[in-house]
Formats: structure tokens, C-alpha cells, sequence
């Protein structure tokens, strides 16, 4: 659902206000490129698939129906072009974690090193799934998307997201095992 | 799997993720050129048109615009006179079908009766019919010339670009004078060039050409 000065903005932008889809661009680049990244794996790979999504949703914006939810729109873009990137590249670039993240406050040392010795772990496996069990993995809990959003964004069907996210967490699981 | 799915969501706020680039300059950047060159594109096309209706409008150029037709490795022109013609020269040296440097296309597959090396391809005479086929990539063309109101018409042979010329015209071969030619069909195979000069009807002579194997 989108806020009704979104709806304004996305309006403006449709008739083609420069200055209503530069505030969509502001409000949504980091998203964009969070989203990019985690499919992507890559820095420089996730601004080029951000920028380019941008550049092509505004080119696309006659085609935008009114009143539909702008944000999986323009996530759908901004993941097609991340996994072009990542197909290019013809292998996966791999995520890492923070270096010395600090633990929680409160944690001793002993803990936090198990925690963090823990993430690597799933971090890897992750890493080792399948790109679609992967990505499915990474909208729903990297980024937080909604089933609905994330059927947008990977151009599959709710139905398709619940089964798959099943699917790839059981093979995370084994992986972990 | 619950725990499974916590633990997903605490990786998240742990991964490296750099942070974003802002990205509002550059895009706008790109929009503004790409829009830029959009007009620009129109306006070009708009241009091109324009011209080309003036000169479609004009006799002279219509005519002159009219008066060319060309496929890789032949061209025709429709000339106001023919210039004089010989009536027959000589194809080239005779040579057995297994000396073609390269696999000679044959009408349903039949062996001529006399194959000449000659003009940078070769020569096959049938009964009632010539063949001459070469590589054209190498930018060799075969150069007609028609007079105006000849019926030379652009065609399709097998998905590939034709030209037939229906009257008597003039071809001009390396290394003598031009001569006279009957009907003619000149199609593009690959990475040759077909001629098939033969009695017939544009229909026929189709049909021949796809015959061809």
C-alpha cells in the first residue's frame, strides 16, 4: 500500500515532472541498491543494476498503472537487472559479513564469537543454495519484503514464494546439518 | 525452522552491505541526455522524410531514385539508352565439375551439360538455360544495365534478396565489352551470388532457382 503523497508523487512523475521522480529516486535508492546487492553480490554491479532500473522505470513510466504500489514495481526492475548483472558475471559474487562487528550490548566476548562464528556458517550455506532459493531467501529475510512483494520483485506467484521459501529453507537446514 | 528464520533475519542486519551511492544526480543525468537524444533522433527521422518526400516529389530525382536496384554482388541500373552490345562471347575455359573450388548449386540437383571457369565464378549451360554462380564476399558485383521501362522488380528467393529483370538488358563482364541478356534472375544463396539467365517467366524461373541444391 502506498501513502497518499506517493500516490501524488508517482502521479507527477507519470506526467512527467522531473522533480516528483527525483524525490522517488531519493526515497527508494537505498532499497534499490540493498536489493540489487543482495542479488547481485557485488558493489559496483548493484549501482549500475540500481541506476539502470531508475533510467528504465522512467522510461516506462506511460506503461505504469495508476493506483497500483510503486515500490514492487520498481523492485521487479532493479532485480531483473541485478540477476542480468549476476548472469553476465557467469558466477555469484559472495556476500560477507561486517568485519569486528561488535556483539550485543551486554554480550561477553565467549557469546558473541559463537554468534558470529554461527552467522559465517549460515552465511556459507546460503551462499552454497541454488540463485532461486537464494533470492527468495534474501527478499523475504535480507530485505524484508513481504510474500507479495517478493512475487513482484522475483516475477513468481505468492504460492510460488511460500513453496519456494519452504523448499530453500529445508535445504539451508541441511546444509547447516 | 522458525529459529531458522530468526536467524535469517539477524544475519541480515549483520551482512556487509555497503552503503548506497546517491544515485538521483546520475539518473536524471541520464534521463535528460537519453530524452535529449530522442528529439534529436525525431528530429533527424522527421528531417530524412521530409527529404525524401521532396525528392519522391521531384521528376528527376523520383526517377534517379527509381533507377537502381542492388542485392549483395549484383547491381542494375535503368539507363535512358543501351550502350551497343555483342551478342556472344566467350564463357570461359571448360572445366569437369569436380574442379569447382567450391559445392556448385545444380537445378533439381542435374549435372550441366558444360560447366566454364570464367568472369571470377563459373559458367553452367543447360539446355535452354545459363548459370553463373560466384562468392560474392569478397565484394565482386555483377553490374546490368537496363532500359527505362524494363520491368526489373525486386524479389524473394528461399528468404533471400533478388532481383529479376525481365527484358533484354546489357551485362557487363570483366575484361570485354557488354553483352546482351534475356530474362534474368540474380539472387543472393549465403555467401554466393546466382545468375539464371533463361527463357521463362518470372514464376518459372523461381521455381528453378529453388530447385536449386
Amino acid at each position: 500500500m502506498q501513502s497518499p503523497d506517493e500516490e501524488t508523487l508517482v502521479e507527477r512523475a507519470c506526467r512527467g515532472d522531473p522533480d516528483a521522480f527525483e524525490e522517488l529516486v531519493v526515497s527508494y535508492q537505498s532499497l534499490a541498491f540493498r536489493t540489487a546487492f543482495v542479488i547481485a553480490g557485488d558493489a559496483a554491479d548493484a549501482e549500475e543494476a540500481a541506476q539502470d532500473a531508475f533510467v528504465k522505470a522512467h522510461r516506462a513510466l506511460g506503461r505504469f498503472r495508476s493506483g497500483e504500489p510503486f515500490r514492487p514495481w520498481l523492485l521487479t526492475i532493479v532485480a531483473n537487472e541485478a540477476r542480468n548483472r549476476r548472469r553476465s558475471r557467469g558466477r555469484r559474487a559472495a556476500l560477507a559479513l561486517r568485519a569486528a562487528d561488535p556483539g550485543a550490548p551486554g554480550e561477553d566476548p565467549e557469546t558473541a564469537a559463537l554468534a558470529s562464528e554461527r552467522r559465517e556458517r549460515l552465511l556459507t550455506a546460503v551462499q552454497r543454495l541454488r540463485d532461486d532459493d537464494r533470492d527468495v531467501l534474501a527478499c523475504r529475510y535480507f530485505l524484508d519484503l513481504s510474500e507479495e512483494e517478493t512475487a513482484a520483485t522475483l516475477g513468481i506467484t505468492r504460492g510460488t514464494v511460500k513453496s519456494r521459501t519452504h523448499r530453500a529453507l529445508g535445504r539451508l537446514q541441511e546444509e547447516l546439518e | 525452522m522458525i529459529d531458522l528464520e530468526l536467524e535469517l533475519r539477524d544475519l541480515a542486519a549483520h551482512l556487509d552491505v555497503p552503503m548506497h551511492p546517491p544515485l538521483a544526480g546520475a539518473v536524471l543525468v541520464r534521463i535528460t541526455r537519453a530524452r535529449r537524444r530522442r528529439r534529436v533522433l525525431t528530429l533527424a527521422v522527421a528531417t530524412g522524410l521530409a527529404a525524401l518526400a521532396v525528392a519522391l516529389a521531384v521528376p528527376g530525382s523520383r526517377a534517379s531514385l527509381l533507377r537502381f536496384f542492388h542485392i549483395r554482388g549484383a547491381a542494375v541500373r535503368l539507363v535512358d539508352k543501351l550502350p551497343p552490345l555483342a551478342g556472344h562471347r566467350s564463357l570461359g575455359i571448360p572445366i569437369p565439375l569436380d574442379r569447382a573450388p567450391f559445392r556448385l548449386l545444380l537445378p533439381s540437383g542435374r549435372r550441366p551439360a558444360r560447366l566454364y571457369a570464367g568472369d571470377g565464378g563459373y559458367w553452367l549451360r543447360y539446355p535452354g538455360l545459363l548459370l553463373f554462380e560466384f562468392e560474392s564476399g569478397n565484394g565482386a558485383t555483377l553490374i546490368k544495365k537496363a532500359a527505362v521501362g524494363t520491368h526489373v522488380e525486386y524479389v524473394r528467393v528461399g528468404g533471400e534478396a533478388g532481383i529479376w529483370i525481365g527484358a533484354r538488358h546489357a551485362v557487363f563482364l570483366p575484361g570485354g565489352p557488354p553483352v546482351a541478356a534475356g530474362h534474368v534472375l540474380i539472387w543472393q544463396h549465403g555467401v554466393l551470388t546466382l545468375r539464371l539467365e533463361v527463357a521463362v517467366g518470372l514464376d518459372q524461373a523461381l521455381a528453378i532457382a529453388r530447385s536449386l541444391r
